[in-house]
């Protein structure tokens, strides 16, 4: 994953760009030997591109694309994408045009990364500028772009036919919108990704900050004591105060792209039930974890084993599980709104009721960005190893418990639950490598000896 | 794992209050030296005691009740399989250079018992690269286009529909029959389950179909289960190949000469299946006889080291042994017999438990030096064969449909006049009329004994909970070393630069020194995947090699090693090109690498030991100690003390056994002597492992070989 970092010196941005472009093309002629769009680990009841195909079909046929509990995604992706489950072209792969479609938004996906990097590089220089600490920093943009191009996990999500590639692109979208200030695409790109898995919503609260008061930036209070040290309040060096202007702008946008979304729903909805049942069979079966089929999650086993009459209190417990996480961290991170946004998508991941590897390759490629900050990150080693040996450990105990028949479900989630100690490990070593960054910041400022913390 | 999460605790100043987890951790890493050596010693001694702690087999589902109702085969059954032992012997029935006549003979008295007939007819497949093939689902396989009508193979199976049964399972019997040159033996196993086919016809308790499969062995016994067990379970729906084989000729005249010679609605043309298999056996009879009694080998072996649920094992020793008056044995490593270290060794492990005894009363767990001894030969055997990944028998094709089968081989005493003959049918017989009876009380399948085991004898195994404590016993110092290399790494550059640091001098080339501290590890993380690349091109290498025409496995085995050579160089020039500038600034460059190569190694082994246990042990016993004891020569010759001149005598020999085929060579000299041993053994070696999907083939080609070339690389750096 981050092993791209070093390359950068020797080969151009641009060839490895091409060189991961061209590798997808060379695995998508291979899908029957791969069969990746059948592993749980790439497509959930949410992504799975067979189900989109059966809601295609089920809506041709002039019944509810929701019958029969086959297909959970929105109905504008049926409406964008079902054609494509449909064409072929003579002589080609089955589903060719589609994966297509996947490679390009992730190019798309791994250009709007970079431009956002760039973006965040500038402004990380220009508030180092105005601490007076003149540093050489890396090109993070870049560096996070090709880890998301060249993530084997992205890679796996992209030829395995899933639909993360497109969710993914929306999340980045609204981040790169809210970084550029473009109001109108942040909110948009905030109620795409919303709509289509629901969890993107916490997003608001780094998108509110990002537009309140610009991008990452050491703390405030640095900027202060700094400019108390010399003695001189010059504004113009601190950074802007919050400014509520460009938020209600956005709630503005937010809210006219939602109506728009929910209308156009509405209406390839009409004669299938409406809106109403396009809440309950997607944010509903988020919700409720209906569907106990293993994945690389850890809800499944848990609601599987769980007695029906507590299924509800646990529901409840899980998913506030998320929402307790938000206020802590949007208090102790509010300076630098991207790396928020990056623990939020990461705890999203962790926790959501129908994990794929292609959320794991969103945070892993905007972990990215913060190349400079967590160059102090402990643990990396291990956490890569981790990662290594749990995506290769993963599909060999799925095929000893449904193949081979000599495990058993325990052996699978036992991988699952690995899996989740590792994003916890990075998300709390991530945090805390960041709040020592901020606290280096702040010896040099104040001219304290570096103590044992930093 | 919780030692490297310790291990960066330790890189920092010590704080106030060291939680007692950490400082264990820390203690650990930092005598990794003495805790290595502890834990391979202990790995090595309880793999040999392993024959000590085997446990004698119980079985564990109630419904099996083995034994528990008497045998019905009687003497009129059994001259029933008399007279088609007669019938198959007759030299008139050879006359057909097919073997049809016997076929027919075979399907004709099926008939006659109300059985259903149906024949199968097979292209038998050929060998094919597919090293990934164990990983995916078994599918109905790739349709030849290229069919000659001279190659196809006719099995014969006779169903018997179970009056009390739903028809949803069904229990197996598999005869291999050559009918071109069949011995004695192979119409003898004919006669024994069709004595057990004829009493079954009759039977009232009977709730699985019973299918009775004559395997055409002609073209290899596993390749003719293999193909009727690829249609029964996962039929061909476009059927592009059974018009093939039916446009020949000689087929179409085995059909038609059917229906005119059996007015039997029972036959028919198409292929008949009855329900899922609860298990399978395969009955083997064999000609020489060089036993002193009357003997049963039970071989169990499928690919990738997959062993049939235990219970199956358990049912027909208690049978064999208790019922029936056979001595059953399992494959063993004759060579060890003899060795007297071993006897040694087991001594002393006797004379220990005496001494145990003698305090203790109760601690009763030695056994007697020659069962040691033969627990240990028929351990190594078992280990032998399932890290082969090879199966040992037909019943290996079942086991990629999860059905549980093993092959039962009956060795008789004497020659086989007429009066031992009609004994050893009716022992036989009632053998397989036991198990079967048994497999029939099941509700479920096979599932509540053990999977993963390994045989010390017929009636004692170590289960998995007990052989992998040796295991990771084995692996254990890998974490901790490569903790304790990384920690050494980074302090070092630490400590060389951390003093000169003052806060106010934090200037760019500083802030570079950290960025590279934390992250350091990439470079060498590059190397490591570089080198695993190449295992998997070399790896992949055969497949495009075994398509040149007319090759000879030295040759092919040159090619092989002259392509993986330049592939490495031209990798090494094209991706690897920056290391070289990166190592003017590391001087503990090599420490980095090992520390990766370590870890990669761990999760090699790891995942190896999941998919293939015995692959990952014997693996282990090679690869640890090269990992642990890798370290640069110069350093060694440098410091001129007799530790470091042991350590590089160590670490030659390794790296020379450790070598894939310097392994093998040694290995197969052990077994048969160094005085055949050629250049394209190896070559036909890897051959026969791509052929039987191994996924030892893969571990070799992707976790030993690397680890080898880093290894080496690692002895001769230049630090």
């Amino acid at each position: 994953m981050e092993k791209v970092k070093k390359k950068i010196g020797s080969f151009s941005f641009w060839n490895w760009v091409t060189a991961s472009i061209i590798f997808r093309l060379i695995l998508i002629y291979f899908p029957k030997n791969l069969n990746l769009s059948s592993r749980p680990e790439v497509s959930t009841p949410l992504t799975s591109f067979r189900r989109l195909a059966e809601g295609y079909w089920l809506k041709q046929s002039f019944m509810s694309p929701y019958a029969g509990s086959m297909y959970h995604g929105s109905p504008l992706l049926l409406s964008l994408l079902g054609p494509l489950t449909i064409n072929r072209i003579e002589g080609q792969p089955n589903h060719l045009l589609y994966s297509l479609v996947s490679v390009i938004a992730d190019v798309v996906s791994a250009m709007l990364i970079r431009a956002t990097g760039q973006n965040l590089r500038l402004a990380y220089l220009r508030s180092l500028e105005s601490l007076d600490l003149v540093k050489q920093i890396e090109v993070s943009g870049d560096i996070a772009a090709l880890i998301y191009l060249c993530n084997p996990f992205t890679i796996v999500a992209c030829v395995g036919l899933s639909t993360s590639p497109i969710e993914n692109m929306a999340v980045i979208l609204c981040l790169y919108g809210a970084c550029s200030r473009l109001i109108p695409l942040a909110a948009f790109g905030w109620v795409i990704a919303t709509h289509l898995s629901l969890y993107p919503a916490i997003l608001i609260i780094p998108v509110i900050f990002l537009l309140g008061c610009g991008p990452d930036s050491p703390p405030r209070k640095l900027f202060l004591q700094r400019h108390q040290q010399k003695e001189v309040l010059n504004q113009s060096k601190l950074p802007p105060r919050f400014s509520w202007g460009p938020v209600i702008h956005f709630a503005f946008w937010a809210f006219l792209w939602s109506v728009y979304v929910l209308v156009l729903c509405g209406i390839s909805l009409k004669q299938f039930g409406g809106l109403w049942e396009m809440f309950k069979s997607t944010y509903g079966f988020i919700l409720t974890v209906e569907d106990l089929s293993p994945n690389i999650g850890v809800l499944w086993y848990f609601f599987a084993e769980v007695f029906e009459f507590f299924r509800n209190f646990f529901l409840i417990v899980f998913h506030v599980n998320i929402l307790f996480m938000i206020l802590p961290l949007a208090i102790r991170l509010r300076h630098r709104p991207c790396y928020l946004a990056f623990v939020y998508v990461a705890i999203c991941s962790m926790l959501k009721s129908y994990p794929s590897v292609g959320d794991s390759a969103l945070y892993l490629g905007l972990l990215g960005w913060f190349v400079n900050e967590l160059a102090d990150m402990q643990f990396s080693l291990f956490l890569f190893c981790g990662y290594v040996g749990v995506s290769l450990l993963s599909p060999v105990m799925h095929n000893l418990w449904i193949w081979r028949g000599t495990g058993n479900a325990n052996f699978y989630f036992a991988t699952a639950m690995v899996y989740a100690c590792l994003q916890i490990v990075l998300v709390v070593e991530g945090v805390s490598a960041m709040l020592n960054h901020d606290r280096k910041l702040r010896n040099l400022i104040t001219g304290k000896p570096q103590d044992a913390k930093s | 794992m919780a030692e490297t999460k310790e291990k960066s605790l330790s890189d920092e100043k010590p704080k106030p209050r060291v939680r007692p987890i950490v400082r264990l951790g820390i203690f650990l890493i930092s005598h990794s030296f003495h805790v290595s050596v502890v834990c391979c010693t202990a790995g090595v001694l309880a793999l040999f005691l392993l024959p000590v702690l085997a446990k004698n087999t119980y079985i564990s589902e109630n419904a099996l009740m083995p034994g528990s109702a008497s045998p019905m085969l009687s003497n009129q059954h059994v001259s029933d399989g008399n007279r088609l032992v007669k019938d198959l012997t007759n030299p008139n029935s050879k006359s057909s250079e097919t073997g049809i006549e016997s076929h027919k003979i075979i399907a004709q008295y099926m008939l006659d018992l109300g059985a259903e007939v149906s024949f199968h007819k097979f292209h038998p497949q050929m060998n094919q690269f597919h090293p990934l093939h164990f990983f995916s689902s078994p599918d109905s396989g790739k349709i030849q286009e290229n069919y000659s009508c001279s190659s196809y193979g006719i099995n014969t199976v006779g169903i018997i529909r179970a009056p009390h049964g739903d028809g949803k399972e069904a229990i197996v019997l598999v005869t291999p029959y050559n009918a071109l040159k069949s011995g004695f033996g192979e119409a003898l196993s004919l006669g024994i389950a069709y004595s057990v086919f004829s009493l079954l016809t009759q039977v009232t308790w009977l709730a699985k179909d019973i299918i009775w499969l004559v395997a055409d062995s002609q073209y290899g016994e596993y390749a003719a289960v293999a193909a009727w067990l690829r249609e029964y379970q996962t039929p061909k729906f476009s059927s592009l190949s059974t018009p093939n084989a039916e446009m020949c000729p000689d087929v179409n005249n085995l059909f038609e000469l059917k229906g005119h010679s059996i007015s039997g609605s029972k036959f028919s043309n198409s292929f008949r299946r009855a329900g899922t298999m609860a298990s399978a056996l395969v009955l083997k009879v064999r000609d020489q006889n060089e036993q002193f009694e009357d003997t049963i080998s039970i071989y169990a072996e499928a690919s990738n080291g997959q062993m049939p649920n235990l219970d199956l094992i358990n049912v027909v020793n208690y049978l064999a042994v208790h019922r029936q008056g056979l001595r059953v044995n399992v494959e063993k490593l004759w060579s060890l017999l003899n060795s007297s270290w071993l006897k040694s060794l087991g001594e002393i492990f006797e004379s220990l438990a005496k001494v145990a005894k003698s305090l203790y009363p109760k601690w009763k767990f030695g056994i007697p030096a020659t069962e040691y001894v033969e627990g240990t030969a028929t351990l190594a055997s078992s280990l032998y064969y399932q890290a082969l990944g090879v199966p040992t028998g037909p019943h290996g094709a079942f086991r990629d449909y999860q059905v549980d089968a093993i092959t039962l081989e009956i060795s008789p005493k004497f020659s086989l006049d007429k009066v031992w003959r009609n004994d050893i049918l009716l022992r036989g017989g009632r053998l397989i009329e036991g198990v079967i009876r048994s497999v029939n009380n099941l509700l479920e399948k096979f599932h509540q004994s053990f999977f993963l085991y390994l045989l010390t004898s017929p009636s004692k195994f170590v289960s998995v909970g007990v052989y992998m404590i040796a295991f990771a016993f084995l692996i254990a110092p890998l974490p901790m070393v490569a903790a304790s290399l990384y920690v050494d790494a980074n302090s070092s550059s630490n400590c060389s630069k951390g003093d000169s640091s003052t806060p106010s001098a934090i200037t760019d080339t500083d802030e570079h020194s950290i960025a590279i501290r934390s992250w350091r590890w990439l470079n060498s993380a590059k190397l490591v995947f570089i080198v695993h690349l190449w295992g998997a091109i070399v790896s992949l290498l055969p497949y495009f090699i075994s398509q040149i025409p007319d090759c000879s496995p030295t040759t092919s085995f040159m090619i092989w090693v002259l392509l993986s050579i330049l592939s490495l160089l031209t990798l090494n020039s094209v991706l690897a090109s920056p290391l070289a500038c990166a190592k003017a600034t590391q001087e503990k460059e090599w420490a980095l690498v090992k520390s990766v190569t370590i870890s990669s190694v761990f999760i090699g082994l790891g995942l190896m030991s999941v998919i293939n246990f015995a692959t990952a042990e014997i693996g282990a016993l090679l690869m640890v100690p090269m990992c642990l004891l890798a370290q640069p020569l110069k350093l060694d010759v440098r410091a001129g003390t007799l530790r470091s001149f042991c350590r590089m005598i160590c670490n030659l020999v390794l790296g020379h056994i450790a070598f894939p085929p310097a392994a093998l060579f040694l290995l197969k000299g052990m077994l048969d002597g160094f005085g055949n041993a050629n250049v394209g053994d190896f070559w036909m070696w890897v051959e026969s492992l791509w052929a039987w999907n191994s996924a030892t083939y893969l571990f070799i080609g992707m976790v030993q070989l690397p680890c080898w070339v880093l290894c080496i690389s690692i002895l001769f750096h230049t630090c």
